[in-house]
């Protein structure tokens, strides 16, 4: 610690600190432009100078200049001001002040210091800015008049965000942030840029005159997409969520978000969304209130009572899956489950097999300070894009060693240093075999207190380096370094997504996962951890409070396999839309068809054109609970705005229902929460009220392993196919509800098939041609992507889209044997 | 895709038609060497004469930096071009000296003959005409240079025969 004195007051602060963040710590103020919390210090706008005794003679940057035993330092005095004044002129000689239709107006750094500063008049005059407005991508506006070279979109793009977009052109006065080649912004539109500027440079375009900030109401919440959980800070005004405001103070994300999290949120407002319950008359869902519609479904469910079917979304809230999980006891049945083709088994059977446990063992800010990361499938940053800028930030402010087994290459593949394991499609299995294989040969494993280990060295002996190598197209070297690294770092993580798109091999990958983390002591070591995220926003909450299959009951797949055979008389659809995400769209649509079906949802989806009773439901804006996300961290939902027309949230509805079947249910989602506390190990003790920003992590920062037992798995032959379809995520997207949301689908607004350029020339294809996809006697059809990331003969489709009709070629394999044409 | 992104994409598309092998050959030789950006780029540049774009892309690639920063790098610094250039770069002095002396007339005689402004070359790629703040030869002002040789007190009539004499060789 070092002690110093700041405008008369002693301080005691870190030695690591800056003046800037010394004086901010203790609520002194200087005011910045180009600092920010989450970036290295730059020291670019100077207006932070002040006057530091022990250096006298000049003003001193105070956010570059790092704290000294004795220091005194002065924030403010005529000369400072003096400064800062001329600071503020010089940077409105090109400047254009247009502030009145700026959408930065009232929030602006700029605006405020000038305000401040009382810059009334400018000395100095020169040329203003007359750049073009860069409008050529829907989601960002970059208005380069505006722009005071802060350098915050340039280094936040470098620095979290690990994208790159943006650089300093050229020189002196004509210096300007641009592109390359200084064309329109296409990227990942994540808009951490939007959310760093501190002025009216780069705007979120869908937010363009809507709303003056101070019109705005702040709502933190939590994210519905995906298992990541970032808080986001809905701006609403006229009960519409108007825009994601940035609020770095808050969260797991430090206002880190993605493409989804930042422009995804239209749907919520959205005119086509359900207003009213829907009952199926003469053929057609017609209009009904809401207790005819109850009445309906109470009769339709105790009649079937043991033989109902419940499917339930993830991304409900703790508190409406407890509800499910009372209307699924109340009624007897065992039928309960919560993801098509039990994706979620790799924690569930898998973990739970080895370790004893069902969720991930560490915390996102543990990853942050790991040595050697290895993610399991490319697909990882698509699926969970801001743990994708964590593991980025590990590499670059810790020197993280970061390893990708993959299919294809991603964004993970290209960040620095990334070292890509490519293997052919289908043999994860095989290469974390050969990871444990190395381990175990070299003497590497940390071997105390683990069962099974001479069943698995004598199960690993056909998995050596070389022979996976040669068996996947693989690189022996490669794996063995990879191997070495985590074996020998002092804090490492392995991380891999789990969901709708990847259900083939979810218990056996993690097994096998699971294995190298006991075997390099990853699992419950301090500081490094094994983690295994789920797709949607509350995947982990639905495996806490068990929203699975009950005694001998059936899993989402077996139900609408008994269902489709006329078998499970009803089926209670809630927040999912199997047509469009679940594998085997055939016998989905068989299922439905054939049960009386429910369908509780937010949109008249696929499914729901299938239902007998159609009940309206609402978004995760407008309601409160909480989730548990990937890392276990458990955290609050406010609502922000009101329900459209009847519309009710899923809560609401439960307990509606639970009193049709005359059971009693908890008034409010905190008293939900009360009970659940006692029902769901590890959430004991938690209160509701005192959730914080920062969430309550169960079972602590690391969650210990009950048990370590290694049980061999065994890997795949590779497909032998010409062409071989994997199926995944896109990162503009997230199941499918986002394919309703105008952000996401102004950049990504249609399925594609994507090829590498080898194939593409094979098969004579360009980007935008109509390509079709031919296996098992079925076809599908969609426009061609080229691009350079997947190997040859590999082809990929995402998952999300409805058009596409991926599922009717999908019905759960690891990687499909396609014959691709051109139309 | 937005049909503008599109757009954007099929032009760097269109832009690949280069042959990389020379650039490879570069990048293979600094490959390993730290801070290997700016030898990397001068050599693509002797070996291409400027700096394709699609060599930009191939060395953010290979030497994973990112193509904003190359660019950034490109524009910081006069000596790299980003379009063709011609065979004879055409450098007018318009340093003090040379400016009192006419060298404004020179400038307006090669846009009178080629058509080419400061740090622009003809369609044929024969001559880029560069304005230069001062070549070091006050004493024999104004000067212009072509390529390596100087062209001393010049004057419009002299430039006019330098060009043709440049014109009629290869």
């Amino acid at each position: 610690m070092v002690n110093l004195t700041i405008d008369g007051k002693q301080i005691t602060t870190a030695k690591t600190s800056t003046i800037y963040e010394a004086a901010k710590e203790n609520g002194i103020y200087i005011p910045v432009l180009c600092y920010a919390k989450k970036l290295l210090p730059y020291g670019a706008c100077r207006i932070c100078l002040v006057e530091v005794e022990q250096m006298k003679g000049r003003l001193i940057p105070s956010c570059t200049t790092p704290v000294t035993e004795g220091m005194v330092v002065t924030t403010t005095s005529d000369e400072i001001n003096k400064v800062r004044k001329t600071v503020l002129e010089f940077l409105l000689v090109n400047h254009v002040v247009d502030c009145p239709v700026c959408d930065k107006g009232g929030e602006c750094d700029l605006q405020d210091l000038t305000y401040e500063y009382e810059v009334v008049t400018n000395r100095f005059q020169g040329e203003k800015f007359d750049l073009p407005t860069d409008e050529v991508n829907p989601l960002i506006e970059r208005n380069m008049n505006r722009c005071v070279l802060c350098g915050k979109c340039v280094r936040v793009c470098d620095e979290v965000v690990g994208y790159g977009s943006y650089s300093f052109i050229n020189r002196g006065f004509e210096t300007k942030i641009a592109t390359a080649f200084d064309r329109g912004l296409n990227c990942e539109f994540c808009g951490q840029c939007v959310s760093m500027c501190p002025v009216g440079a780069i705007l979120p375009r869908p937010f363009k005159f809507k709303a003056r900030p101070w019109q705005l109401k702040d709502v933190d919440t939590v994210c519905g997409y995906c298992g990541n959980g970032c808080t986001v800070t809905l701006g609403v005004k006229d009960n519409q969520v108007q825009t994601i405001r940035f609020n770095e103070d808050t969260g797991v994300n430090h206002g880190n978000l993605c493409v989804r999290g930042r422009f995804g949120y239209s749907y919520v407002n959205d005119a086509t969304r359900l207003t009213k319950p829907l009952i199926r008359k003469g053929g057609e869902l017609r209009e009904a209130s809401w207790d005819e519609a109850l009445v309906t479904i109470a009769e339709k469910f105790k009649a079937a009572g043991k033989d109902l079917g419940i499917i339930s979304g993830a991304r409900l809230t703790n508190e409406e899956l407890l509800l499910l999980k009372r209307i699924s006891s109340a009624l007897g049945t065992h039928h309960l489950d919560h993801s098509g083709g039990e994706c979620y088994q790799g924690l569930t059977a898998g973990l739970n097999e080895t370790m004893g446990i069902s969720a991930s063992t560490g915390t996102f800010p543990q990853v942050e300070k790991c040595n050697a990361i290895l993610a399991i499938r490319s697909d990882f940053y698509e699926t969970h894009p801001v743990f994708g800028m964590v593991i980025n930030q590990a590499i670059r402010l810790n020197d993280a060693q970061l390893s990708v087994i993959a299919d294809k290459r991603g964004k993970l593949s290209k960040l620095p240093n990334a070292r890509t394991l490519m293997h052919k499609p289908g043999c994860e299995i095989n290469m974390i075999n050969a990871l444990c294989q190395v381990i175990i040969a070299e003497g590497l494993a940390k071997t105390d207190d683990l069962q099974g280990l001479a069943e698995l060295t004598k199960a690993l002996a056909d998995y050596t380096p070389e022979t996976v190598a040669k068996m996947v197209g693989a690189d022996a070297e490669a794996i063995k370094k990879t191997a070495r690294e985590l074996a020998g770092a002092k804090n490492a993580a392995i991380v891999v997504a789990y969901g709708l798109p990847y259900t083939a091999h979810s218990k056996e990958i993690a097994i096998a996962a699971s294995n190298l983390a006991l075997l390099t002591g990853i699992a419950g070591r301090e500081g490094s951890g094994l983690y295994l995220c789920g797709e949607k926003a509350n995947s982990q909450g639905a495996i806490d409070l068990q929203i699975t299959p009950g005694p001998a009951g059936l899993g989402a797949q077996q139900m609408l396999n008994s269902a489709a055979e006329g078998r499970l008389p009803v089926l209670y659809l809630v927040g999912e839309d199997p047509v469009v995400t679940y594998p085997d769209q055939g016998l989905v649509k068989k299922a439905l068809e054939k049960s009386f079906l429910v369908v509780q949802d937010l949109f008249l989806t696929d499914s729901a054109k299938y239902a007998d009773v159609v009940l309206p439901a609402a978004s995760f804006t407008e309601k409160d609970g909480t989730f548990t996300n990937a890392e276990r961290r458990i955290q609050r939902l406010r609502a922000g705005i009101k329900s459209p027309g009847e519309a009710k949230s899923d809560f609401v509805v439960f307990q509606s229902l639970l009193n049709k079947l005359q059971k009693t249910a908890p008034a409010a989602p905190a008293a939900a929460f009360g009970e659940l506390t006692g029902e769901v190990a590890g959430y004991a003790g938690i209160v509701y009220e005192q959730i914080g920003p920062q969430g309550e992590v169960w079972g602590g920062e690391t969650l210990a392993p009950l048990k370590k037992v290694l049980i061999p798995v065994a890997g795949n032959e590779p497909l032998q196919a010409e062409y071989q379809l994997l199926v995944g995520s896109a990162l503009y997207h997230s199941g499918s509800v986002s394919t309703r949301s105008k952000g996401p689908m102004s950049v990504c607004p249609e399925p594609y098939i994507e090829l590498g350029r080898d194939d593409a020339v094979t098969l004579n294809v360009k980007t935008g041609d109509m390509i079709q996809l031919k296996a098992a006697g079925v076809t599908i059809q969609s426009k061609a992507k080229v691009d350079n990331r997947l190997p040859k003969g590999v082809i990929f489709a995402p998952y999300h889209f409805a058009g596409l009709g991926l599922n009717r070629i999908y019905t759960g394999q690891s990687v499909i044997a396609v014959e691709p044409s051109k139309l | 895709m937005t049909e503008n992104v599109q757009q954007a994409e099929e032009q760097v598309e269109e832009l690949e038609e280069i042959d990389l092998t020379a650039a490879n050959e570069v990048i293979d030789k600094y490959i390993d060497i730290h801070g290997n950006l700016m030898p990397v780029l001068q050599g693509i540049q002797e070996a291409y004469g400027y700096i394709p774009e699609a060599t930009v892309h191939l060395a953010a690639e290979r030497l994973n930096v990112y193509a904003s920063q190359i660019y950034g790098v490109l524009t910081f610094y006069a000596q790299f071009h980003l379009k063709p250039r011609g065979k004879y770069i055409i450098r007018v002095c318009m340093g003090t000296a040379c400016h009192v002396k006419g060298a404004g007339r020179i400038g307006d005689a090669i846009v009178e003959r080629l058509g080419i402004s400061h740090a622009e070359t003809t369609e044929d790629l024969k001559f880029t005409a560069e304005y230069v703040a001062c070549i070091g030869a006050c004493g024999m002002a104004p000067v212009i240079m072509v390529n390596d040789a100087t062209y001393g007190s010049i004057t419009v009539q002299k430039t006019a025969e330098v060009i043709e004499k440049y014109k009629a060789m290869d």
